[in-house]
């Protein structure tokens, strides 16, 4: 399976696997890594498209577009752990603090 | 709704119109998250790169659908790729010999000298010695794996040649 494990693509992985089997919602990855919708979503694309995520929408109040959420297929999840078992807690700590440039 | 976040809006929208299918559920996504996000000029930068993200992965898969229909032969057939490679061969020659000419004019105007006593020197190197010299080196170079391309670019040489020939016929 070929995906380019960049920084920022660990990050979301990292962001992923905080509470792996909860549904997340793009915007609230995108506050917890730092990254730009720019950056955030072709990363999410690649990992859809990769079986890696599993997506959902979420209908909210009626005129209102609905919510797509994200969350880690079983091949994702098994992928995510043997990339980013080492330095995982490190990782995203250090974007919450604003160490490193996301 | 301040002028940012609707100006952000009407370009996801846009995009969830315009997008192509393998890439509409994602603007619809990002449209989605438009309403919880703080701050009037993150949501447009948001829509921003959001837009950005669309473009490129549609130009991805449009790419890879042309590659793979390119590797499986389907598509265009015979006849079709002749006349796709003979446009290429006679595009690609116009766009040459317009960018000499207009390389050699801007020479001309900032350094006005090149000109000298005989002004119409530069004319002739622009439109006929440079171009065609090209063009005929192309052609000869091109014509064994690219004939419907040289046959393009022969064909434009020919155009062009034809055409200063009525102009010096009618002076």
């Amino acid at each position: 399976m070929r995906l380019r494990l960049s920084p920022q693509t660990l990050l979301v992985i990292d962001a992923f696997l905080d509470q792996a089997e909860e549904w997340k919602y793009g915007y609230d990855l995108s506050r917890l890594t730092g990254l730009k919708s720019g950056t955030l979503y072709p990363i999410l694309m690649r990992m859809a498209e990769r079986k890696l995520l599993e997506t959902g929408w979420e209908s909210g109040e009626p005129g209102k577009p609905p919510r797509h959420l994200y969350r880690f297929t079983a091949e994702g999840l098994r992928f995510a752990r043997t990339h980013a078992a080492g330095p995982r807690a490190g990782r995203l700590g250090q974007v919450a603090l604003g160490l490193e440039q996301a | 709704m301040g002028t940012p976040r609707r100006v952000a809006s009407r370009l996801l929208e846009a995009l969830v119109r315009l997008a192509p299918a393998g890439s509409r559920d994602w603007a619809l996504a990002m449209l989605g998250e438009l309403d919880f996000i703080e701050g009037e000029w993150a949501s447009l930068l948001w829509a921003m790169g959001g837009a950005t993200a669309i473009l490129g992965h549609a130009a991805l898969a449009t790419l890879a659908r042309l590659k793979r229909q390119a590797k499986e032969g389907i598509g265009m057939n015979n006849t079709g790729k002749k006349i796709m490679g003979v446009s290429i061969g006679v595009l690609t020659a116009l766009m040459l010999a317009g960018c000499l000419m207009a390389t050699l004019r801007i020479a001309g105007i900032l350094f006005p000298g090149l000109y000298g006593e005989h002004p119409g020197w530069l004319d002739w190197l622009a439109v006929l010695v440079i171009p065609e010299a090209t063009f005929i080196c192309a052609t000869v170079l091109l014509w064994r794996k690219r004939g419907p391309v040289a046959a393009g670019i022969l064909a434009t040489v020919l155009v062009i040649a034809l055409h200063i020939g009525v102009h010096l016929a009618m002076r």
